[in-house]
C-alpha cells in the first residue's frame, strides 16, 4: 500500500516534471535588464523616457501662473505650434530638440486605437480641454478662495490646490490620465501586443537575428523595450529601477511603487520587472510563448495599479467626508486624482483577452457622476463606496484591500 | 455523564478564555470628562487666554513701531514676538473647533517662510491674508523675517521701515500681519468661552468623534509632525537625507528656535500629565487615564516610559545651541540624537498608548501628491 502510493507519487513528480520541461525551455533571465549583442547593448527607449519628462514639465507647468499660457501648454502636449512649426516650450533642451510629442501617442495603440480614430481624437481632444479650461476657469482665479460653483484655491492640510467651479483640479485630471491614454495604453496595447511585436517579418527577423536599421536590436526587442520604457524610462538606475521604483516619476512608476508599498499587493513591482526581463530574454531565444506569457503578468499588474489606486483615492477622500467637518481641500485632491485613475480604466486589458475591465460607459457614467450636480462640493460618500465596488469587482482586489 | 463532560468542557473553555483575553479595568468605566474638564478649564481656555494677551502687546508694538520706527520701538516689537510666539506654544496642539475652521496653525506657524512672497506682497499691495496660499507669508515666522531678517544690521533693518521708497508699505504690512494673528487668536478663544467649551466636556464618550479621541489624535498628531519633525527632524534631514539647517524655527532671530522647541515640549509633557497652564497643580490627565487601566509594556509601567522618555529627550537637547540652525550647521549628530529620543515617545504614545485607550488613529502620513 505504502509502496503504492510512493510510486504514484513518483509518477505524478515525474509527470509535473516533463510538463514543465515540455512548456517552457529553460530561459535565465538575467539580474537586471542588460542585453548585450557583440559585447554593445542592445536596450534604447529614449522616446518613452522624452515623453515622461514632457508629460512632468507639462503638468508642473499647468500650475505656473506666473508664466504658463494656454499657448505654451498647449505647446507642451503637442511639442508644436498652432500652426504645427517647431516649438520649444520646454525648459529642458534636450525636449524642445525633441522629435517626439505627447500628443500623437495618447490614446494611439494598435489594439484599441487603430480602427478607432473617432475615440482616440476624442479623448486626444479631452486633455486639451482640460489644458484650455486651466488657462481660461483656474488661471483669472487664482487669488480667489474656491467655493460652490466658483474656481480658485483651497487648502488642502499646509497645500494649497486650484480647483475649477466643480472643485476638481485640471492639473491632477490631466497628470492621472495620461498615466492610462499614454503609459498604459502604449505599454500593454501596443508594445507588448502581438499585432505589434510580430508585425510585419518582426518575427522571422528576430529568429534570425536580422537588426532594425543603423540599430544594434531586432525589431522585436526594441517594441518590448519601448513598453519597458514607459514604466521605468526615468529609473535613476535605467536597468536596475526596482530599489527606487515609486520615486522615479510622477506617472506609473510612482504608483507602481505605491501599489507595492500596500502590503497587500507586496511584490507587484519586483513581479512586473522579472517579467520584463523574462519576457526580453525569451525574444533572444526565440521563446514567443514565454514572451506573451510574460506580456499577460504585466498587463494583469499594470491594469491592477490602475484600478487599486483609483479605489484608493476614492476610499480616502470618503473617510475625509465622513469627518463631523469635512476636508473639503483634501476630498477633492483625492477625487481629482480618482478621476484621473478612473479614466485611466478606458486603456487597462484583461490578460489574454482584447477587452479592457470595465466598459467605456461605466467608466463614463462614474465620471459623470463625479461632475454631477455642483460636482465634488455635494458628492455623497455611498456614491463613492459604490463606484470603489464597481471597480474592485473587476479585479482581483477587495475595496479593503485597495483602501489602506 | 455526556452532560458532564460537556459542561466542564465549556467552563474549561470560557475559563481559559477569560484568562487570554483583556483583563482589568474597562475603559468604558473611567471617568472621560473629568479628563476633558481639566483639559478646557485648566489648560487651553487658560493658555489661549494667556495668548490672546501676549497678541494684542504683540499687535500694539507693531503699531507703536509703525507710528515710529525706531531702534526702541523695534526692541520692543520684537520682545512682543518673542512672548507672544512662546505662548502659541502652548496652545499649537489644540486644532480642533473653530482652531481647525480656520487653519489656525496654518496661518500662524508655517516656516520656512517665503521671502519673495512676502516681498511681493509688500510691494504690489493688494494681498488676500486668508488665501491659504499666502499661509507662509504670514505668522509669527514672516514677522520673524521682517524684524530680524531683512538685514542682519539693526540701522539697515530699519531704513526698510524709515527711508525706504516703499517704507509706508513695509509698515502696514507689518501691522496687517500682527492684526491677523491678533484676531484669529481672539476669534478661537471667543468661540471656547461661549459654547464650545461645553460642547467639547460633554461629548465625553468613547468612539471616533468624541473630544477625547479627538484631542488624544491631534496631540499625537502635533508632537509627531509639529515638534518632532518641524522643530528638529526635519532642519537635521531625517526626511531629505540633507539637514536644512534654514528650515528651522525662528531662523532668522538667530538663536531663538531652542527656546521654542523647549516650550513646545513642556507643553507637551504638561498636557499628557494634565498639569494646569502656568501652574503645579496636576490635574486628571492621560497619564491617570493610563495608570487606571494599569497599562504595562514589557513588563513596565507606560506612564513612567513615557515621562521618563519625555526627560530622555529633554536630556538629550540640553546640549544643543540655542540657535538650532547653529547645531544643525556645526554638530548635526546632536540634533539627530535629540530627534531619536523624541521619535521613541512617538511609538509610546501613537502605538502602545492608543491601543489602551481604544482610540484609532484619524490621520495618515501625506500622500506627498
Amino acid at each position: 500500500m505504502r509502496l503504492l502510493k510512493l510510486i504514484l507519487i513518483l509518477i505524478l513528480a515525474f509527470v509535473f516534471y516533463s510538463c514543465d520541461s515540455n512548456n517552457a525551455p529553460n530561459i535565465d533571465a538575467p539580474e537586471i535588464y542588460e542585453f548585450t549583442r557583440n559585447g554593445e547593448s542592445t536596450v534604447s527607449f529614449t522616446g518613452q523616457t522624452t515623453r515622461i519628462q514632457m508629460a512632468a514639465e507639462l503638468t508642473s507647468a499647468m500650475l505656473d501662473f506666473d508664466n504658463a499660457t494656454e499657448a505654451s501648454l498647449l505647446q507642451m502636449y503637442r511639442n508644436e505650434t498652432e500652426d504645427g512649426g517647431d516649438a520649444n516650450p520646454f525648459e529642458n533642451a534636450d525636449l524642445n530638440a525633441a522629435t517626439k510629442n505627447i500628443k500623437g501617442k495618447v490614446a494611439a495603440s494598435a489594439d484599441f486605437f487603430s480602427s478607432n480614430t473617432q475615440l482616440s481624437a476624442e479623448i486626444k481632444n479631452q486633455f486639451e480641454a482640460w489644458i484650455t479650461a486651466q488657462t481660461e476657469e483656474v488661471f483669472p482665479n487664482e487669488d480667489s478662495l474656491a467655493a460652490v460653483g466658483k474656481p480658485g484655491q483651497i487648502a488642502d492640510g499646509s497645500s494649497t490646490r486650484y480647483v475649477n467651479a466643480k472643485g476638481l483640479e485640471y492639473n491632477q485630471l490631466v497628470g492621472k490620465s495620461l498615466i492610462g491614454a499614454l503609459m498604459t495604453d502604449q505599454m500593454l496595447n501596443n508594445y507588448l501586443s502581438t499585432s505589434v511585436l510580430d508585425a510585419g517579418t518582426n518575427r522571422e527577423d528576430n529568429s534570425n537575428g536580422t537588426l532594425a536599421e543603423d540599430a544594434n536590436y531586432t525589431n522585436m526587442e526594441h517594441k518590448w523595450d519601448e513598453a519597458y520604457g514607459y514604466l521605468f524610462g526615468t529609473a535613476a538606475d535605467l536597468a536596475n529601477p526596482i530599489p527606487t521604483v515609486g520615486e522615479d516619476d510622477d506617472f506609473l512608476n510612482k504608483y507602481l511603487g505605491r501599489v507595492d508599498g500596500d502590503e497587500d499587493f507586496n511584490g507587484i513591482a519586483q513581479e512586473t520587472f522579472d517579467a520584463f526581463k523574462l519576457g526580453r530574454a525569451a525574444i533572444e531565444a526565440g521563446a514567443y510563448d514565454v514572451r506573451d506569457e510574460q506580456a499577460q503578468i504585466i498587463r494583469e499588474n499594470i491594469s491592477t495599479v490602475i484600478a487599486v489606486r483609483a479605489v484608493y483615492y476614492l476610499q480616502s477622500a470618503k473617510t475625509f467626508l465622513d469627518q463631523p467637518e469635512p476636508l473639503y481641500g483634501a476630498i477633492f485632491h483625492d477625487l481629482s486624482e480618482a478621476y484621473g485613475f478612473i479614466y485611466s480604466l478606458k486603456f487597462t486589458r484583461i490578460p489574454n483577452t482584447d477587452t479592457r475591465h470595465l466598459t467605456l460607459q461605466e467608466i463614463e457614467d462614474m465620471l459623470t457622476n463625479l461632475e454631477a450636480g455642483q460636482g465634488l462640493w455635494d458628492i455623497e460618500s455611498s456614491t463613492l463606496d459604490q463606484m470603489s465596488e464597481t471597480i474592485a469587482a473587476q479585479f482581483e482586489f477587495t475595496v479593503e484591500e485597495a483602501a489602506n | 455523564m455526556k452532560k458532564i463532560a460537556v459542561l466542564t468542557i465549556t467552563v474549561l473553555f470560557l475559563w481559559s478564555c477569560t484568562e487570554n483575553g483583556p483583563s482589568g479595568p474597562d475603559p468604558d468605566d473611567f471617568d472621560r470628562e473629568a479628563i476633558l474638564i481639566n483639559w478646557a478649564d485648566n489648560i487651553i481656555i487658560p493658555a489661549f487666554t494667556h495668548l490672546s494677551e501676549t497678541t494684542k502687546d504683540l499687535h500694539s508694538s507693531a503699531q507703536n513701531f509703525s507710528s515710529a520706527p525706531n531702534q526702541q520701538n523695534l526692541e520692543e516689537l520684537r520682545d512682543s514676538w518673542k512672548d507672544a510666539y512662546i505662548a502659541f506654544q502652548h496652545v499649537a496642539m489644540f486644532e480642533m473647533g473653530t482652531a481647525m475652521d480656520l487653519r489656525y496653525r496654518d496661518n500662524l506657524n508655517i516656516y520656512p517662510t517665503d521671502t519673495t512672497e512676502i516681498k511681493d506682497n509688500i510691494l504690489e499691495g493688494g494681498y488676500n491674508l486668508e488665501l491659504p496660499s499666502l499661509n507662509d507669508s504670514q505668522g509669527f515666522p514672516a514677522l520673524d523675517y521682517l524684524l530680524h531678517g531683512l538685514d542682519e544690521n539693526d540701522t539697515e533693518l530699519l531704513s526698510y521701515y524709515t527711508s525706504d521708497a516703499n517704507a509706508d508699505q513695509y509698515l502696514s504690512y507689518l501691522v496687517d500681519l500682527t492684526a491677523r494673528i491678533n484676531s484669529l487668536t481672539a476669534q478661537v478663544l471667543d468661540s471656547w468661552s461661549t459654547g464650545y467649551r461645553d460642547e467639547f466636556v460633554s461629548n465625553s464618550n468613547n468612539g471616533a468623534n468624541s473630544s477625547l479621541d479627538m484631542m488624544v489624535n491631534d496631540y499625537i498628531f502635533y508632537y509627531e509632525k509639529h515638534l518632532r519633525a518641524g522643530k528638529i527632524g526635519i532642519p537635521a534631514g531625517v526626511f531629505s537625507g540633507t539637514p536644512l539647517s534654514s528650515h528651522v524655527e525662528a531662523y532668522y532671530s538667530q538663536g531663538f528656535s531652542k527656546t521654542l522647541f523647549n516650550e513646545a515640549l513642556t507643553a507637551s509633557i504638561q498636557f499628557f500629565n494634565g498639569i494646569h497652564f502656568e501652574s503645579e497643580v496636576n490635574g486628571q490627565g492621560l497619564d491617570d487615564y493610563l495608570d487606571y487601566l494599569n497599562t504595562m509594556k514589557d513588563g513596565a509601567d507606560l506612564t513612567t516610559l513615557i515621562n521618563d522618555q519625555f526627560q530622555d529627550a529633554r536630556n538629550k537637547s540640553e546640549s544643543l545651541d540655542a540657535d538650532l540652525a547653529a547645531q544643525v550647521e556645526n554638530d548635526n549628530s546632536k540634533m539627530l540624537a535629540t530627534y531619536d529620543e523624541l521619535q521613541r515617545n512617538v511609538v509610546h504614545m501613537k502605538v502602545d498608548m492608543l491601543q489602551a485607550l481604544n482610540i484609532n488613529v484619524d490621520y495618515v502620513d501625506a500622500d506627498g501628491d
